[in-house]
């Protein structure tokens, strides 16, 4: 099994973000980076296959520079191999420009690979676009929220269950390989990174940097150029204004001084 | 038409000949999706802006009589594909047969619900268009000189709210989180026209459904947290099982459910479907009350737009207290008991 395993490097902390004044873009440059959380437990899923059925899993990110770390992170937690695609021309990307360059690298390095796995979404812009884009430039069947998979080898199938948390149900479904899905973020429960691994990772050079010199892609393909989504304005979202009603003192008036306010609201009944 | 060059991978889009507001009907077991009842009565706004029409899709098998509630609630036309090919949803197959669709009529806007399906289908759709899309939404404006979709969406945490257009490209793709839209009253004296298409070509399935079960809940016999009106939600300071088992006394007492922080979630002593936050659930119900919680930043993410907000926290100074409506100062475990003990008297005079 060959199973790629798209990373992005996340904004750790969102409330300490900035943006370009421009662009609107998140200024990456000296913002430390982070694996994005629920992609952990796309590579769990994927270390959990490879565990059972043998072969192996790559990462990759298209990233800036500093990206390199995290991606000796996903080494130490057990890839095989880790790909960083980083070059000025990719900056500023949309999710479908983010897409294309993902697809296309996979395309170029990894023709014959068999599953595709990515995290729900990203913690910092939360977009969810990826996985079905990325199975768009690859025309390839594809399926969100998976919980779980059993591979057969012989047909070349995998039976996947999925987990539709809105409507309370499991889903199973049966796909012919190679296929693209995403991992519902509450499952797979990642394994442990070695640090062991991971600083052998970089004294071994172990992720490799992919630039546009390989890639080959039309720059009006990539980055902000082919993206045809910008960010027009950002704004300040102007939080609810609250009552700010403090009560202190013995807990029986305090009970009976909620409840009253709550039933005067009409949001609770006696 | 502009000689700008695009990507070679984009066909060539003229923007003049896209027209019209489509909404995508989710349906599931005969029954329309609230999120794209609610996208209608959204298109009908926008539509009046630019002048143009509100058109429903909407595929599937034997889908009878519900092809004519879009209708009903302001769609102006239904166009529907009845096949038995799309019975059973498979979203690359779904998705493709949406753009065969879009590639004929050519509307300049097409809305989906963030439903969870809705998330998985729609970004397929806009990429084989090659077109842009938003996701998430929680507003959309349409500029009515350039025809362009302002499409607001909050990110990073929700403390920005981002307009996103995508001024050269159609059609113009979003989706629009469930709720935040009303849905518009069901007249059924209402008239529109109902197109039946045929399918035209379809990829391989590649793949086949084999079963769908509920999900037994076996944590507790209390809604999930974000179908309630009322939740209370467990913070460390509740100290361990016993105080949620206190809190979950008062959930039920006031008709409503139970949820917490991540700290309570990963100590398991609640299952992570009930954890509230930026990686947990985002909930706007009715009343909200945090006890034991102490309101870091992104635990207000999944909570700050409930409509009543109530803290119980022994500690003057903890955060939440700034994001509350009523707050009491105390220890949970004499507060709590006062409110069932003050609760269940009332009732008896009552
Ligand atoms: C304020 C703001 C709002 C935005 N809103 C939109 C929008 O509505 N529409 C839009 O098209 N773009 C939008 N963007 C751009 C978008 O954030 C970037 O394109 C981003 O790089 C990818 O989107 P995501 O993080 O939402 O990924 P998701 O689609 O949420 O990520 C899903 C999975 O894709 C994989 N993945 C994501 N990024 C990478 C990567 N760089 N390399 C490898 N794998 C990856 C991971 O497995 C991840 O778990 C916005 C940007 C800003 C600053
Ligand atoms: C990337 C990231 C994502 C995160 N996502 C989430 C998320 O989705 N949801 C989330 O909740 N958190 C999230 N967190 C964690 C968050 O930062 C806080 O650590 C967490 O919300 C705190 O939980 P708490 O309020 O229950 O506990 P604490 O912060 O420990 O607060 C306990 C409170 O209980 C009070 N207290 C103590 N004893 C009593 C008593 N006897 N009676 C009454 N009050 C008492 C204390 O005064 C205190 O205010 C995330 C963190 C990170 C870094």
């Amino acid at each position: 099994l060959t199973i790629i395993v798209p990373v992005k490097a996340a904004v750790p902390n969102i409330t300490a973000v900035r943006l370009d004044p421009v662009t609107h873009n998140l200024v990456r440059e000296g913002v430390p980076l982070m694996l994005n959380p629920y992609d952990r437990n796309a590579l769990e899923f994927a270390l959990r296959l490879k565990d059972k059925y043998g072969g192996r899993v790559v990462t990759l990110s298209m990233a800036p520079p500093s990206g390199k770390d995290f991606l000796e992170s996903t080494i130490g937690m057990g890839a095989d191999e880790a790909y960083l695609i980083t070059d000025r021309v990719f900056a500023g990307a949309d999710t479908l420009a983010t897409s294309y360059t993902v697809a296309m690298t996979v395309k170029k390095f990894f023709p014959s690979f068999n599953l595709i796995v990515m995290g729900e979404e990203t913690t910092d812009s939360t977009t969810a676009h990826m996985p079905a884009q990325v199975a768009s430039w690859l025309n390839l069947p594809y399926l969100y929220y998976v919980v779980d998979g059993e591979v057969n080898l012989e047909k070349g199938t995998i039976r996947l269950t999925r987990y539709l948390e809105d409507e309370g149900v499991y889903e199973e479904y049966e796909y012919n390989m190679p296929v693209i899905i995403s991992v519902y973020k509450d499952s797979n429960p990642p394994r442990d990174i070695s640090l062991s691994r991971k600083i052998q990772a970089k004294l071994s050079n172990l992720v490799k940097s992919v630039t546009n010199n390989e890639l080959k892609l039309d720059p009006f393909c990539v980055g902000l150029r082919g993206s045809p989504t910008i960010v027009a304005k950002i704004e300040d979202a102007k939080p609810i204004p609250r009552k700010k009603q403090i009560f202190k003192g013995d807990p029986r008036e305090a009970a009976k001084w909620l409840i009253e306010n709550l039933t005067k609201e009409g949001v609770i009944r006696l | 038409m502009s000689s700008a060059r695009i990507c070679p991978e984009w066909p060539q889009v003229n923007k003049s000949e896209y027209k019209g507001i489509w909404v995508y009907i989710e349906h599931q077991n005969g029954v329309i999706k609230d999120g794209s009842l609610q996208l209608i009565g959204k298109a009908r706004e926008l539509a009046a802006k630019i002048n143009v029409d509100v058109s429903a899709v909407m595929i599937g098998h034997n889908l009878g009589d519900l092809v004519k509630e879009p209708i009903y609630y302001g769609a102006d036309r239904v166009i529907y594909i009845d096949d038995e090919a799309l019975s059973v949803y498979i979203p690359h197959l779904y998705a493709s047969v949406i753009v065969n669709l879009v590639n004929k009529y050519k509307p300049e806007v097409v809305l989906f619900a963030a439903t969870k399906r809705g998330r998985e289908l729609a970004p397929y759709v806009a990429n084989t268009l090659r077109a842009g899309i938003t996701a998430d939404c929680t507003d959309l404006d349409i500029d009515v000189k350039t025809r362009d979709l302002d499409q607001v969406r909050p990110t990073y945490g929700g403390n920005i709210l981002a307009h996103i257009r995508t001024p050269n490209r159609r059609p113009q793709l979003a989706s629009v989180r469930p709720n935040v839209f009303p849905t518009p009253p069901r007249d059924t004296n209402r008239k529109g026209e109902v197109i039946r298409e045929s399918l035209d070509k379809l990829p391989k399935p590649n793949g086949s459904l084999l079963g769908v079960k509920p999900v037994i809940k076996g944590d507790s016999d209390l809604p999930p947290v974000e179908k309630a009106d009322l939740v209370v939600v467990a913070g460390r300071g509740v100290a361990g099982p016993e105080g949620v088992k206190l809190l979950i006394e008062l959930a039920k007492a006031l008709g409503g459910t139970i949820g917490g922080s991540k700290k309570v979630t990963d100590a398991g002593w609640l299952p992570a479907d009930r954890q509230i936050g930026q990686t947990g659930k985002t909930i706007r119900p009715t009343v909200y009350i945090g006890v034991g919680v102490s309101g870091a930043i992104q635990h207000i993410f999944g909570m700050k737009e409930s409509k009543i907000i109530v803290a119980i926290n022994s500690d003057p100074n903890a955060p939440i207290f700034e994001y509350a409506d009523y707050g009491i100062v105390g220890d949970y475990r004499q507060v709590v008991q006062a409110l069932l003990e003050t609760l269940s008297s009332m009732r008896k005079t009552n």
